[in-house]
């Protein structure tokens, strides 16, 4: 099973890039999703994304992710419709409900956005190896590396947990605990007390990794013990110019 | 009863069942065995319908998995998992056992006798916590909370592994009692001993087809099948093999003392003609 943040392996100029820029790379184009309220420039963020996607040769995790994001964009839409005010009134519902242009707008600004910052980071670790992200923290940011090491076990432990939790919920419907319906407000109603057995198993598990990082002698690591060296090319450079430039425009476009 | 016919599963990557197609009896003790991947446990989840065939059909009790609720089939199926710490889920060993039962049961008294006579004959401490226990300790206590209820039909993935000989032998006894008392048991076991003991029929699995399927004796005699699913008869049984005519039918320390005794026996008689025919002539 394939989670949607594994590494992907692979040999394009992406993959290439230095780590940091990478991280650069995704952040500026979170930061200009949240500047600009352009509607415009928001989609071309999104087809950035999907080129990027195409670039690093995972276009059809790109556009699966662009599905799953869809889809709840979808219900933060409809809420957002509802509940932003301003401008012309549009439709008048029952309950007092009203449909405003206002509304519309910024309701597609905000999904556009949710869309448009949260692929760039997906993708980002879709083809940065989780060793090299931290290496380059600890050597280039100089976090200490127990920190950095914290973050990128917590983002390997997510589709472990994910994978666990599937195990549990079979192991559960087995014993004839209704998991398996459609229901949903019943399902959570089952799930929550799930999380008992699914965090002491968690934590066994930290806990395991932690005393083999010990027992391998972590606490002897420091950042000169980085073997790896990352450094800056000219292509690194590029791409953090294109980054700044897409803050820049987005500054512009929007004229904040 | 279980009825599997043409039944072939894939996770989405090649073929893992390919063409499975068996029937068991009720009461009936059946063992799968099979190399590490060969999609044992595959096979099992089908069954309790957690995994849906690709093709082909799995009934269970008349019920077609495809359109049953595993919860619902849970009513008669209990499933054991490789991993116990999937299925424990309550603080103490009395409220695990109870969970069980209590999703099964709605009697008040039922429930309470099967509690006690549950926590007797596994010699389970209520109070103590799940968490605590050992491995094989927690394995006995997902098992426990299974075999309380009766269900069935009774799947275990691996039952003894992990367990010291005493414990394996006197967990597979409370098996083979609730199996005596008409319940079908399957179980997927690496242990060849414990196979050759305990099951009546042995289906053996390699690469995702079922490549012998027959009475226990019968199949630990074919050892070309159990070679390409990298099984190994109990070593008396191979010995039997080897020393061939005489010993087909031994499969236990008994039955090998009997068969040399007469092998004896029979030479004795041999060089005692050979010696009187030499004295005459
Ligand atoms: N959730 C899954 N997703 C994808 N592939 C899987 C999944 N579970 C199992 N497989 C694959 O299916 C094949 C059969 O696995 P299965 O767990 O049924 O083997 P098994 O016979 O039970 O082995 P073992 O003796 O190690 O328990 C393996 O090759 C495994 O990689
Ligand atoms: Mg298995």
């Amino acid at each position: 099973m394939k989670g949607f943040l594994d590494y992907v392996p692979g040999n394009s100029f992406l993959h290439k890039l230095n780590p940091l820029t990478k991280l650069v790379l995704a952040l500026m184009i979170c930061v200009a999703c949240f500047i600009s309220e352009n509607h415009i420039l928001l989609v071309a963020i999104i087809l950035l994304n999907l080129a990027i996607a195409k670039a690093a040769g995972i276009l059809s995790r790109g556009l699966m992710l662009l599905k799953g994001l869809t889809k709840i964009s979808l219900v933060i839409f409809l809420l957002q419709l509802l509940f932003i005010r301003g401008g012309d009134v549009l439709i008048t519902l029952p309950l007092n409900l009203l449909i405003t242009e206002r509304g519309v707008a910024m309701a597609f600004v905000i999904v556009l956005r949710l869309i448009g910052a949260t692929m760039p980071l997906a993708l980002m670790l879709s083809i940065t190896q989780m060793n090299d992200l931290s290496n380059v923290l600890v050597t280039k940011l100089k976090i200490p590396y127990k920190y950095a090491f914290t973050l990128t076990t917590a983002m390997r432990f997510i589709p472990i947990f994910a994978n666990e939790m599937s195990g549990i919920i079979e192991a559960q419907a087995s014993r004839g605990v209704e998991l398996d319906t459609r229901n949903i407000f019943k399902k959570i109603k089952f799930v929550l007390p799930l999380c008992v057995p699914l965090l002491i198993t968690s934590v066994k598990k930290i806990e395991g990794s932690a005393i083999s990082a010990e027992i391998r002698g972590f606490h002897l690591r420091t950042r000169e013990s980085c073997y790896k060296g990352y450094p800056i090319r000219k292509s690194d450079v590029g791409v953090m110019f294109f980054s700044a430039f897409l803050v820049f425009s987005a500054i512009i476009i929007s004229g904040v | 009863m279980v009825n599997l016919q043409n039944v072939f599963f894939d996770y989405g990557e090649g073929e893992t069942l390919k063409n499975i197609s068996c029937r068991i009896d009720k009461g009936e003790f059946v063992a799968i065995v099979g190399a590490n991947g060969a999609g044992k446990t595959t096979l099992c989840k089908l069954l309790n319908g957690l995994l849906k065939p690709s093709s082909g059909s799995v009934v269970i009790n008349s019920m077609d998995t495809r359109t049953t609720k595993t919860s619902a089939l849970a009513k008669s199926i209990g499933f054991l998992f490789q991993n116990p710490d999937r299925q424990i889920c309550k603080n103490t060993v009395r409220e695990e056992i109870l969970f069980g039962l209590e999703l099964a049961f709605k009697d008040k008294g039922l429930i309470e006798e099967r509690l006690k006579n549950t926590l007797s004959t596994f010699g389970f401490q209520g109070d103590s916590n799940p968490f605590n226990l050992s491995r094989g300790e927690r394995q006995r206590l997902a098992l426990a909370s299974l075999i309380a209820v009766e269900p069935e039909i009774l799947i275990l993935d691996e039952p003894t592994t992990g367990f010291d000989y005493m414990e394996a032998m006197k967990t597979m006894g409370t098996i083979k009692e609730l199996n005596d008392k008409g319940a079908t048991v399957i179980m997927i076991c690496h242990d060849m001993e414990v196979v050759l003991d305990f099951a009546e029929r042995v289906l053996v699995l390699a690469e995702g087809t079922i490549i012998a399927d027959g009475q226990t004796r019968e199949i630990f005699r074919k050892e070309e099948a159990l070679e390409q699913a990298s099984v190994l008869p109990p070593q008396l049984v191979q010995l039997a093999l080897r020393l061939g005519e005489g010993f087909e039918d031994v499969f236990s320390v008994d039955e090998m003392a009997s068969a040399i005794i007469n092998r004896m026996n029979k030479e004795r008689t041999f060089e005692h003609e050979r010696f009187s025919g030499l004295c005459t002539g």
